[in-house]
Order: C-alpha cells, then sequence, then structure tokens
C-alpha cells in the first residue's frame, strides 16, 4: 500500500512538473502523429507491393505497430526517464539522497521522473491497434483481451528488466549514456514482426533484447497468431529476467562507491 | 545507556582508476585499465551518546564524508563494526532510514521545478508521517527557518541560503533521532551559517537528536559542539573536547599589548606580528601569567588581551600531528578556513 503511495506521489509530482510546460503537450502529440504517420505510409508501401510478410498480413503489422508504438510510448514516459536521471546522479553524486530514503532503492528509481505527456504515444498507439483487430463481425473476446493484457504486462518487465541490468552497470563504469542509443535502436527493429527476421537476429530479438515477447507475442495474441501456453512461457522468462535484474541491482548497490564530497 | 552511534575499528577502501593525462594514455586504458586501492578510512573507533552534537573535522580527503557515508548507510564499511541506533547502516533497513537524516551542504535533494511545499508533501509520503504529526513538524520547523514566504516558490528560484533552510527543513520533517550533516553552511554568508548554527542548536535542544557534523568554518565547530573527533589520513588523532585539544596540541597563549612607545619584546617569547606600538606575542601556556606581568611592571602598556590560540590554528596543528600526535610547532601565517 505504501509502494501505491510512493508512485502516485510522484506521479502527481510529475504532472506538476510537467503542466508548468504545456507546449510540451502540443509538440510531444504532433511528434506522435508524425511518427505514426511515417510508420502508416511505410507499410502502405510495402503492402502495395506484397499481400502478406511471411504469413503476417497487413492488419496483423498494423497491429504489431500498434504495440510497438504503445510500448514505446510506456518506455518513454516511465522507463528511459528514470533510467537517464539514475545515470546522472550517479555521475553527479545525487544518488545518495535516493539511498537514504526509508523506500526501496529500485523501486526509488524506477518511479522518481514521469514524463506525461508521452502518454500520448500510448493513446496513438492503442487506436491504432484498436483499429487493426477490430473488424466487423470479428470482436475481440474478453479472455483474448485479458491475455493480450497479461503479455503485454509481460513484454514490459522483460524490456524495464534488460534497461535496468544494462543501466545498472554504471556502478562500475559510471558514465554508460550509450545504454539509451542502443536500447532505443534495438527498439525500432521492433516495428515489424520478429518473425520475419534471420535466424540469429530473431534469437538475439528474443533473448537477448526481448522485443519478440515485448511487442510481437502481443500482437500474437490479438491476432490469434498464439496461444496461452507460449503466453505462460513468456510469464517464466520475464521472472528470469525481473529476479536477474534485482540481483544484479543489489550487487551494484554493493559496489557503489559514491561520488566526491 | 546505549550509545546512540557506535563504531569499532571501520576500514574503508575504494578502487579508483587512475591513468597518465594526454589521449595515448586515455586510448591504452580503454584496453588495459589501472586502479589503486585507495584507504579511506582506518582502525576508526568512536561512540556518540544520545543527544551529543559532535564535529567531525580533518583536511580535504582526511575521510570524514567517507565515515558520514558509512553511518548512513550509503557505503559498505570493507571491515569493521558500525551500529548506529542499534543498527546496522549497511543493511538499509527502513526503520533505520526513517530515523535518519543526511544534509549535505551544496547537494539538494528537492524536487526542482516545483514549490517547496510540494517537496514537503512528497517527503511526507515517502517518511509516511500522519497528517498531524506532518502539520505541526512542518509549522516549527517553517517557523524556526523562517520559510512562509518560500513554501510556494518553486526551488529553482530560491537563493542559496533559502535553498539550505528549505533543505534543512525538509530533512527534519520526520523527526530524524540521529542527523549527519556533510558542511551544512559551505558557500553560505556569514548571516546564514548564523541562523544555521543558531537553528541547529535550538532542535537539538528542543528534540535531543543526535548530531555529527563535519565543516571546514570553525565558527561552526566552536558554537556548536563541545566534542570534537579529528580525523587525518583515514585515522582519528584525537577524539575529546575542545579545551582538551588546545591544551595538548597547541600548548601557548597569544598576548596582544599596545604600548605607550615602540620596544622590542622578543625578550619575552615570539614575534607574531609587530605594527610598532601593537604586538603580538606567542608564549608557553604556563609562563603566560610571568609574562604578563613583566610586561605590565616593565613597558607602557596601554592594553593587553592574553587569548587561547585561534581554533584555526589548533585544528591545523592537530591535523599536522596527525595519528600519533606528538607536540609541534605552531603554525605560520596559513590557516584553516
Amino acid at each position: 500500500m505504501h509502494v501505491v503511495r510512493v508512485v502516485l506521489a510522484f506521479l502527481r509530482v510529475a504532472a506538476l512538473n510537467e503542466l508548468q510546460y504545456r507546449a510540451n503537450f502540443v509538440l510531444q502529440l504532433i511528434q506522435s502523429l508524425l511518427a505514426l504517420g511515417t510508420g502508416l505510409v511505410i507499410l502502405a508501401l510495402v503492402f502495395d507491393q506484397v499481400t502478406d510478410l511471411n504469413g503476417w498480413t497487413h492488419p496483423q503489422i498494423l497491429a504489431v505497430m500498434g504495440v510497438h508504438v504503445m510500448m514505446g510510448g510506456l518506455i518513454q514516459m516511465v522507463i528511459q526517464p528514470n533510467i537517464l536521471q539514475f545515470m546522472a546522479d550517479i555521475e553527479e553524486g545525487t544518488f545518495d539522497y535516493v539511498l537514504t530514503r526509508p523506500v526501496d532503492a529500485q523501486l526509488l528509481v524506477s518511479i522518481r521522473s514521469f514524463r506525461i505527456w508521452q502518454a500520448t504515444d500510448v493513446l496513438v498507439g492503442a487506436v491504432v491497434l484498436i483499429i487493426a483487430v477490430t473488424r466487423p463481425g470479428h470482436a475481440v473476446e474478453p479472455a483474448t483481451a485479458m491475455l493480450f493484457a497479461a503479455s503485454f504486462l509481460v513484454g514490459w518487465a522483460m524490456l524495464y528488466s534488460v534497461w535496468l541490468i544494462l543501466a545498472t552497470t554504471a556502478f562500475w563504469f559510471v558514465h554508460v549514456d550509450q545504454i539509451v542509443d542502443l536500447l532505443n535502436g534495438f527498439y525500432q527493429a521492433g516495428r515489424w514482426p520478429v518473425g520475419i527476421y534471420p535466424g540469429w537476429l530473431r534469437h538475439g530479438l528474443t533473448f537477448l533484447v526481448p522485443l519478440a515477447y515485448a511487442i510481437t507475442v502481443p500482437a500474437e495474441v490479438l491476432t490469434s497468431k498464439v496461444s496461452a501456453g507460449a503466453v505462460a512461457g513468456a510469464a517464466a522468462f520475464a521472472v528470469v529476467l525481473v529476479a536477474l535484474a534485482r540481483w544484479f541491482w543489489r550487487a551494484g548497490l554493493r559496489r557503489y562507491a559514491s561520488a566526491s564530497s | 545507556m546505549e550509545p546512540a552511534i557506535r563504531v569499532a575499528r571501520l576500514c574503508k577502501t575504494f578502487s579508483v582508476p587512475e591513468r597518465d593525462p594526454g589521449v595515448r594514455a586515455a586510448l591504452a586504458a580503454l584496453f588495459h585499465r589501472k586502479t589503486r586501492e585507495v584507504t579511506a578510512v582506518v582502525d576508526v573507533s568512536l561512540e556518540i551518546a544520545s543527544g551529543e552534537i559532535v564535529g567531525f573535522l580533518g583536511p580535504n580527503g582526511a575521510g570524514k564524508t567517507t565515515t558520514l557515508k558509512v553511518l548512513s548507510g550509503l557505503l559498505h564499511p570493507t571491515s569493521g563494526d558500525v551500529r548506529v541506533l542499534g543498527h546496522v547502516p549497511a543493511m538499509r533497513e527502513t526503520a533505520y532510514l526513517c530515523e535518519i537524516a543526511l544534509v549535505m551542504g551544496n547537494r539538494n535533494q528537492l524536487q526542482w521545478d516545483i514549490p517547496v511545499a510540494d517537496s514537503f508533501l512528497l517527503h511526507r509520503t515517502i517518511y509516511r508521517i500522519p497528517w498531524a504529526d506532518f502539520r505541526r513538524r512542518r509549522d516549527e520547523l517553517v517557523a524556526l527557518l523562517e520559510l512562509e514566504d518560500l513554501l510556494r516558490k518553486p526551488v529553482r528560484n530560491l537563493s542559496l541560503g533559502e535553498r539550505m533552510r528549505a533543505e534543512l527543513a525538509a530533512s527534519l520533517l520526520h523527526a530524524p533521532r540521529v542527523l549527519f550533516f556533510d558542511e551544512p553552511t559551505l558557500g553560505l554568508d556569514v548571516v546564514m551559517q548564523k541562523r544555521m548554527r543558531e537553528f541547529v542548536a535550538e532542535y537539538n535542544r528542543r528534540h535531543g537528536a543526535t548530531i555529527l557534523l563535519t565543516s571546514h568554518y570553525m565558527a561552526d565547530v566552536s558554537t556548536l559542539c563541545r566534542r570534537v573527533i579529528v580525523i587525518h589520513r583515514g585515522r582519528i588523532c584525537f577524539d575529546g573536547d575542545l579545551e582538551t585539544l588546545s591544551d595538548e596540541v597547541a600548548a601557548y597563549k597569544e598576548i596582544w599589548v599596545t604600548l605607550g612607545e615602540p620596544a622590542d619584546l622578543s625578550m619575552y617569547g615570539e614575534i607574531r606580528s609587530c605594527d610598532g606600538v601593537r604586538i603580538a606575542l606567542r608564549v608557553p601556556k604556563a609562563s603566560a601569567p610571568g609574562v604578563t606581568a613583566r610586561l605590565l611592571q616593565n613597558h607602557p602598556v596601554l592594553d593587553l588581551t592574553v587569548e587561547d590560540p585561534p581554533l584555526e590554528d589548533v585544528i591545523e596543528m592537530a591535523f599536522r600531528a596527525g595519528p600519533s600526535a606528538p607536540d609541534v610547532a605552531p603554525p605560520s601565517e596559513d590557516r584553516v578556513r
């Protein structure tokens, strides 16, 4: 309960911060629509030439795009700003104050910064997803919707864990800002179903940077291309990743040397 | 009664990367990184009773902040036993963190872009402070630190002095029993320094909080601390009250005398300064009464004062003495700030 209150308190602070910069909302919306528009144009160009991509139809790839935009919005809204602040704290010595708070340090590091206006990406992605999966006579069953929500959550937990593991290396190397660009670069590959890539890349995008589980699998749930068993397997993998991230984080905390006074 | 802080044979070493200057060395370091073991704290043992205000002094790099950070749970000790209020700080238990506060001079913990009052509310949630207690403590701290006009301002619009007062208030909202102050008056003007000292003394008087304070400003130490711990090169070289420190390390007095006519007073002691008729002499403590009597007897004295050596000189001598603390000669003109 205290955890929920702390999360809500930081959400409130983030809202107070962002509400001071209203222009950001308009700019963010424009940016989201531009990015989406570009993606839709590319999709249309591809499907002008082919009727499917390695077994994926136009609506199914549109669903992948919707999940990609939603997940990207969540990353930009929650994960990336907190990871960036954590890395800045390590460099500048302000991480000390995080450790003196009576809140789990990993939780605190993960919720201190929200970029509220990035929620526009989540909304835009949700709209695209709804358009992709709802056709006359083909409504989404409640069980499918719940399985989708579960697989989306599992995918999000995996991506968060990968981001955290890489950011934790800051305890050893201090300057690791490049991981943000690296992960954002990889993330662009998730715009397309992982199945269309060659084997070596497919495996990398499944087990190293688990975009397959984060984006493709939730889209597959909604387009009836995957079963509940597959989602259960993804959940098991997520548990391992989350545990690994937690263990590594605690190792990093013990290693923490603080900055000069 | 159990001491609030107990440290037994604390050691802390760091592995620090180092390389030669230059691009070639930087490139080589990409493939072969050299590190050096730095011992920041060696065999430090101390006990601080509940309610004490203790000054923790030492030159830059002596190990003060490292010790403070070990005590506040930021750093794991390399070896030794550390207990604060019965807790092991490195475990960072919630109950422990709710009982301590760390205030570092010129470091910011408040939310930068929102009003001070909103930062206080966030603090209330994090520390689970009941509303009634929160309002009472907030009102007390706002009154003591004169923050009424600042509560609605974003932190980034405050001056350094205003921000430090707000930081101090935020740190005390949860009524910590142990306060770690790491150079809390750093960068503040003399008026603000005085206000901060008065506040800390009053807070200690009202709430009996145990305070461990590091500072390079001797006025902080002399005003607030009866007891000082001097640390140098990672080792404690003195632990006791200021008068004893002065007696042990700086066994001399300074005699300021204004004469009716110029005279050579070098036979009485070491001349520290001579401005025509105003002369400063340094004499051993034991001989100060005799020297004073002879000056009054043999010379037309218009004014005479006998003073203990400035605290800055005493501390500097303690630093130079180091952990083994033999007697040393008094310092020259360069002084500790």
